[in-house]
């Protein structure tokens, strides 16, 4: 809706790949090459500079989860990203591999229980941001299913920028996260409110904290993180230390934030 | 005519073409290709999109990309990189993306092994590509400009791998005729292709079928490249039109075979190594002939029968393996024949394999297939190897 018409989708495996329904049509009212993992990013390298050479004005989109792109798919989008690539990279991230049944990926956040980490993960999220950022791309944000018409602005906006540009959409899930599935917008709002999950957007490195977040940019006034995690199943193993893990890890997340707005 | 290399000739072949994107990323013996595509573009000869990616998988990735959306487009590799890309070298053939791939052979590691050897090449026979083998830079050329025709060709429809041998086609320079871009462009009709990625026809892509959509779309695939074989030969005397030196009216090649009795098979440049060892043996009163096979996929059952079922026995020279069972092209001769058929695996990670060689095992094959029932493989080594010693890492010392 927001991308608007003249879109060709590039869908790396995932739940993507199922819910747009059977052959050879799909339920995305655009065009799609479904692909393997890793190779999403260099197909749509390769997509829209077929697109130029035939004179064609369209907008390429990768739609890929967290696991296509903190881990298997890393090394093409970092390749594409480098290139600085003309097209959009959306990171449908729900912080594990969810299509294949929830397992760990490495975006999951620490204290998370999985089926491959049912002690609850040790270590912290990849920061896919941060990381996009250090590739000189000119445009990266991140956007929550709690606040659509932020992500909304955020599309179009990054639909009018020419270059990579990166896209990670927090997108909490019920049956990993385990929680009821009427909580879904709510959940994505607290991870905002919480600022568990930062909204924001870099253009040409100049970071613009997005208004549902100007509230973290002080500690004083964050809303406290436990009311985001209280509400998930998959935090229940959480100890005290743990949570102290999981605080510091959201104000080392603030604290570079308002570094890169300084510089 | 000009004297050039294998990968200069491949380069030669994409820039005649007319290819939109090409997917580059180096390895030895390929690498001179895409350099030499790379130095094109800087030179302004050549109008392709040159997409320098990261590793194979993203070159094929990148290549199928381009190619689904309505592009001509061409990558090259080697060993490790086929390898790595082997994933999307099947998605490729699932998406019947019309593509050309060049693949100058080596050795797959470990240990490392930058020399020649076919087994990579061989390694993607199931993979439903249209695969080629050319035997002098010449052919490379050949080859790769009828890969891009035979590929969009709507009966096919199908990605094309051209193989040469690593270092000794690759890097070898002859003389090599060029046919003249009016004459390409007239042969290469203009882009063709089942499926495009289009907003205007939303057309989708690679998404899920039920069970039974899925077992008959790979039918179709293999149907496609069985009927190949005559857009193949169709394909080759329209080519033969344009160049003067143009035997392809068929898909493999015979070398004195009518009145032989006994034949020799090959793949590749050591094919000429042979025919001189043919010609040789002939001298020396022994009725021997060569076949050349230049088409893995499609297998030309009837072109096999026709020109080996009668001989009495033949001898497989494979420079690859597959390990455990023998030559690819012995367990191919095998399944396709009911004559005795000795295989013989040599050359493998660059062992240097001679027409003395040939002499010999051609001779010593003969005089065992006289006088008993010939058969099973051998694991050959040239002259100057006097013993081999074999051991497992735990027994050697």
């Amino acid at each position: 809706m927001a991308l608007g018409n003249n879109v060709a989708l590039i869908v790396v495996a995932g739940c993507s790949s199922v819910i747009q329904g059977m052959g050879p049509k799909n339920s995305y009212g655009y065009p799609a090459l479904n692909i393997a993992f890793a190779a999403g990013s260099a197909a749509a390298s390769g997509m829209w500079r077929a697109f130029k050479q035939r004179n064609k004005d369209v907008t390429v989109v990768v739609w890929a989860g967290d696991g296509g792109t903190a881990d298997i798919g890393f090394a093409s989008l970092s390749g594409a990203a480098e290139r600085n690539e003309n097209f959009i990279y959306v990171c449908v991230d729900n912080e594990a591999y969810m299509n294949s049944g929830g397992q760990r990926s490495g975006s999951t956040p620490h204290g998370a229980v999985t089926p491959t980490t049912p002690e609850g993960k040790k270590e912290n999220k990849k920061e896919l941001l941060f990381l996009m950022l250090d590739h000189h791309v000119p445009y990266a944000a991140t956007a929550s299913v709690g606040y659509p018409h932020d992500l909304m602005d955020k599309l179009r906006r990054a639909k009018t920028i020419e270059g990579f540009r990166y896209l990670q959409v927090l997108t909490p899930d019920p049956y990993g996260w385990l929680f009821d599935p009427s909580r879904t917008a709510e959940v994505g709002k607290l991870a905002v409110q919480t600022c568990y999950w930062p909204l924001l957007e870099v253009v040409n490195g100049r970071v613009q904290v997005s208004n549902e977040s100007l509230h973290c940019l002080r500690k004083e006034t964050r809303r406290p993180l436990r009311d985001f995690l209280s509400v998930q199943g998959r935090y229940k193993r959480l100890n005290d230390q743990d949570y102290k893990e999981l605080e510091s890890y959201v104000d080392y997340t603030w604290d570079r934030i308002l570094k890169l707005m300084r510089t | 005519m000009k004297v050039m290399s294998g990968n200069e000739a491949v380069a030669l072949a994409v820039k005649l073409a007319r290819v939109g994107v090409v997917g580059i990323y180096p390895i030895t013996p390929q690498t001179t290709i895409i350099e030499e595509l790379a130095e094109m573009r800087a030179r302004g000869e050549l109008s392709a999109d040159i997409v320098r990616v990261e590793s194979e998988h993203s070159a094929m990735a990148v290549t199928l990309g381009a190619a689904v959306s309505g592009v001509r487009s061409f990558t090259a590799t080697s060993s490790q990189g086929l390898l790595y890309m082997h994933e999307m070298v099947w998605w490729t053939s699932g998406s019947r993306a019309p593509l050309v791939m060049v693949v100058a052979t080596r050795a797959v590691g470990a240990p490392w092994n930058i020399w020649n050897e076919n087994t990579d090449f061989m390694s993607e026979r199931d993979s439903g590509w249209i695969m080629a083998f050319a035997s002098t830079p010449q052919e490379a050329l050949d080859l790769t400009l009828q890969a891009f025709r035979i590929s969009e060709d709507p009966r096919v429809f199908l990605p094309v791998m051209v193989g040469m041998d690593g270092f000794i086609l690759s890097h070898t320079k002859t003389n090599v005729f060029i046919p003249s871009q009016e004459d390409v462009d007239n042969f290469i009709p203009p882009r063709r292709q089942p499926y495009v990625i289009d907003p205007e026809t939303k057309e989708s892509m690679g998404n899920i079928f039920p069970p039974i959509y899925y077992m008959k779309f790979r039918q179709s695939i293999h149907e496609a490249i069985t009927n190949s074989e005559e857009v193949i030969k169709e394909v080759g005397r329209e080519y033969n039109k344009i160049s003067p030196l143009g035997d392809y009216g068929t898909l493999n090649v015979s070398y004195k075979l009518d009145d032989a009795d006994y034949a020799v098979v090959t793949m590749g440049a050591w094919s000429l190594d042979a025919m001189e060892a043919v010609d040789k043996l002939r001298e020396n009163g022994l009725n021997v002939g060569l076949y050349r096979v230049r088409y893995i996929r499609p297998w030309s059952e009837k072109e096999i029968r026709e020109n080996l079922g009668d001989k009495r026995a033949i001898l497989v020279v494979d420079r690859a393996t597959s390990l455990g069972r023998g030559g690819p092209l012995y367990l191919e001769l095998k399944s396709t024949l009911n004559i005795p058929i000795k295989g013989v695996v040599t050359g493998l990670g660059g062992v240097s394999v001679g027409k003395r060689d040939f002499y010999s095992l051609i001779s010593r094959f003969v005089e065992e297939a006289r006088y008993s029932e010939v058969g099973g493989v051998e694991w050959y080594y040239p002259g100057e190897v006097k013993e081999v010693e074999l051991g497992t890492p735990r027994t050697a010392h």
